[in-house]
């Protein structure tokens, strides 16, 4: 088995990495998809793709539900 | 937006999407008949009749096999096939492979129960298929991943939506998983046999890597694809928030994988690996209830709904049980807790909390909000489906609590000493004590059973009357037509 | 700026974002499956366990069939009350010739791992036909079917071999015999080879007459020698208390 690998099960010294590796990549993706304006409204327009094919019966079947 | 590419109806292939979603009504209603006759079993073992073929333990991969694989399974070919071609605007890339996976999904299902009742299982849970039949699957989930991303790939705007991402993850996942965890050698190439290529200890990893994330991809991500399309849908407006949709995936996608472990605690598997997977399963609590929050407040500024919309009471309803359980599971693998539940019945509760509330009811609205557009019609009553709400919920209610009860109840007896340190109870005095519990279990199922046989009984006349107006209108168009000739 | 696409790009690229989906999912399978294939400590090193004869890997095939593992655990763990009621805790050397291992999720039932000879014979033959005329309550199924059921010996050589693939070290050839010899002795060696298997089948069935009828072969026959031989291989009383709390 690779040296890294037996490292790693090593409690004391994986659980430290693990903590500080996953922790830095969660932060850069919070702060990568938090910030910017632009970001934010382009990755926020995504959320319209599912109404994007809603045909004229399909909007009125909702309609005709919540009445 | 790209609205200028909307597809009509008519070239998606719905075709695909309607037999599978029958199938998957068909599993569910005798999976949970299975499920509600193993738990007879268990309180009224006369029940087992001295059969082999309906015996507790041939019968219960059956229930398993059939609502995980046959309901889960198909429900997620439908819906899967549903989403896919109308957030990308575009048709199946191949109705043949399409039609392949339907009828090698449903035919391994098949075979696969018929072999267990007949006693040929690998014995190893939810993963019982005999090796013709693991390779079938393989086959089949190869064509199915194909389907999907070439689908993918036709679609009209730059931007694959979120939904697609997790039945992606969900469909290479289980992949990895199937081939890894069926790995066996044949007794022979005519023998349905085979032996496991690993033992002990490492099978138990493998297993239970295997077992949990079937719950992880299986039975959570690709639900939560079902959520991301469907709850926004029904609700006719947007999700909460498609930033945290992205963050959600990631850390869900990252974190299943490490918890499988949890399953082991305190047994012969080195404690590095089950603490380890303990430390995600408290980690999983974020994302779970990340996404959780994001599909209940996709609803903010129109709770109203929940009042005149049963299916938005299905489809919120699941994720608060889907809330529920992703905190009981972290807490569940804790060791502390893990060493009185495991080996009980709270397991078992905490599981159906997940299938029965989660799975099950996310299913039930989708499939409500997506069998009359199928059909192109409208649902033939929505007061079945309230009734159907209430069956099902009461149906959990009862199953959970029963299962609290028994399972904290046998491991707290289990564990009792006597002023003398001895074993204050017997096994079979906690046996005994289960018993109400058990036929409560049982009744929960029969509800729960109920409701899915109304909501069949709905589908079907809403099938009916949608064909007979079809009916209605082409006789018209035909008759104008001869009008119009003459 | 290069990194501020980084995202954009797994969006719209159906390639990449499987791949990257690929590495987030194997990374923790690998790192808590791997590892365990060549720790050394993972398999403890215990004296007396040995593969199953071909009568009690019959035995276990027939357990695996009905489904025993539904509600039967047979995984001991370290604590006082699962001492007292089970015994000592299971050792991963004892389920180190399992394929697949049936360790269990669930005790419906109480756990089996140090079940053999705990029981007599006669007890296990109608315990398993009718239950409840032994342990009243009980919820287990009958499993009448075991004593009329003729044992299948036939194809006992194939499961051998097959068994033998995936690293269960029964012998073929002299040189496995001798080795077995060394590592089990020399009664179990001559139980784990290859080509006497259906006669020590056959023998060991005999000679045992589990079923409590040595004219007829049954199914009953080879689970009872099974789960009279669960737990029994190794001896504790030879250890200290400490040795096997090394390998946790």
């Amino acid at each position: 088995m690779p040296t890294w690998l037996q490292w790693m099960t090593s409690m004391e010294y994986s659980k430290p990495i693990a903590l500080l590796i996953f922790f830095f990549t969660f932060i850069g993706i919070l702060v990568y998809v938090f910030t910017g304006k632009k970001r934010k409204e382009r990755l926020e327009s995504y959320k319209y793709i599912p109404f994007a094919d809603d045909d004229v019966s399909d909007t009125e079947d909702e309609q005709g539900k919540s009445s | 937006m790209a609205h200028e590419a909307a597809a009509a109806d008519s070239q998606y292939n719905y075709d695909i999407i309607k037999r599978f979603a029958v199938m998957a009504l068909v599993w569910g209603i005798l999976g949970m008949f299975a499920g509600t006759y193993i738990a007879a079993e268990l309180a009224f073992p006369f029940l087992n009749f001295d059969t082999p073929q309906i015996t507790f333990g041939r019968l219960r991969p059956v229930h398993t096999t059939l609502v995980i694989f046959g309901f889960g399974g198909s429900a997620l070919f439908a819906t899967s096939y549903y989403v896919v071609q109308r957030t990308c605007q575009t048709p199946l890339s191949s109705n043949m492979l399409a039609g392949f996976t339907f009828w090698g999904w449903q035919a391994s299902v098949l075979l696969g129960v018929l072999g267990y009742v007949n006693g040929y299982t690998q014995g190893r849970e939810y993963a019982e298929f005999v090796w013709p039949i693991d390779l079938l699957i393989t086959v089949t989930w190869v064509a199915y991943f194909y389907v999907y991303v070439t689908t993918l790939m036709r679609r009209s705007q730059p931007h694959i939506y979120v939904a697609n991402w997790f039945y992606m993850s969900f469909i290479l996942a289980t992949a990895i998983l199937h081939i890894v965890n069926n790995l066996a050698v044949p007794v022979s190439m005519f023998s349905l046999q085979s032996y496991s290529a690993f033992a002990g200890v490492q099978d138990a990893m493998t297993q239970w890597w295997y077992g949990h994330n079937a719950v992880g991809f299986f039975l959570t991500a690709a639900f939560l694809g079902m959520m991301y399309y469907f709850v926004p849908k029904q609700a006719g407006r947007p999700v909460y928030s498609y930033r945290l949709s992205i963050v959600h995936f990631w850390a869900l996608a990252f974190l299943y994988m490490w918890v499988g472990a949890h399953h082991l605690h305190w047994t012969a598997l080195p404690d590095w690996t089950s603490s380890l997977a303990a430390t995600f399963s408290i980690l999983l609590l974020m994302p779970s209830w990340g996404g959780m929050i994001n599909g209940i407040m996709t609803l903010s500024g129109a709770w109203d709904k929940l009042r005149t919309d049963p299916i938005m009471l299905f489809l919120i309803t699941s994720l608060a049980f889907y809330g529920m359980s992703t905190f009981e599971g972290p807490m569940m693998s804790l060791k502390s807790v893990n060493a009185l539940s495991h080996y009980t019945d709270w397991t078992i509760g905490h599981v159906h909390s997940g299938a029965l509330g989660w799975v099950a009811m996310i299913s039930f609205g989708s499939f409500y909000h997506m069998i009359p557009r199928l059909w192109d019609t409208r649902l033939w009553s929505k007061k079945l489906v309230y009734t159907h709400f209430w069956l099902a919920t009461i149906g959990i209610v009862l199953y959970i609590t029963a299962m609290w009860i028994s399972g904290i109840g046998q491991g707290l007896m289990l564990r009792a000493f006597d002023d003398y340190g001895n074993l204050a109870y017997t096994f079979i005095e906690s046996v005994s004590f289960m018993h109400v519990p058990l036929v409560t279990r049982m009744l929960g199922g029969i509800f729960f059973v109920a409701g899915i046989l109304i909501m069949a009984f709905n589908v079907f006349m809403t099938v009916r009357t949608a064909k007979r107006e079809q009916a209605e209108i082409e006789a018209k168009i035909a008759a104008k037509m001869a009008k119009a000739g003459a | 700026m290069k990194f501020r696409f980084a995202h954009e790009s797994i969006e719209i690229n159906a390639g990449l974002l499987i791949a990257l989906t690929l590495v987030v999912i194997s990374i923790g399978g690998l790192v808590e499956i791997v590892p365990l294939f060549y720790i050394d400590e993972t398999i403890e090193e215990v004296e007396g366990v040995r593969p199953y004869t071909p009568l009690e890997q019959t035995g276990r095939d027939i357990y695996v069939r009905e489904g025993c593992y539904t509600c039967h655990s047979q995984m001991i763990r370290p604590f006082r009350d699962e001492l007292l009621r089970y015994g000592h805790y299971s050792l991963a050397a004892e389920s180190q010739y399992d394929h697949p291992f049936q360790w269990g999720s669930k005790r419906t039932g109480p756990d089996l791992a140090r079940v053999g000879e705990k029981y007599s014979n006669e007890w296990h033959v109608q315990h398993l036909e009718a239950p409840r005329s032994v342990v009243p309550g009980s919820i287990m199924p009958n499993y009448p079917w075991l004593s009329e059921t003729a044992l299948n010996t036939s194809d006992i050589e194939g499961k051998l071999r097959a068994l033998k693939m995936v690293g269960v070290p029964y012998s073929d050839t002299d040189e496995e015999y001798q080795a077995n010899v060394e590592r089990f002795g020399e009664d179990a060696a001559k139980m784990l080879d290859i080509h006497t298997a259906e006669e020590n089948l056959i023998a060991q069935a005999q000679a045992g007459n589990y079923d409590g009828d040595r004219s007829n072969l049954t199914e009953m026959d080879a689970i009872v020698a099974y789960l009279q031989l669960l737990g029994s291989l190794v001896d504790f009383s030879k250890y200290d208390e400490g040795y096997f709390a090394e390998f946790r």
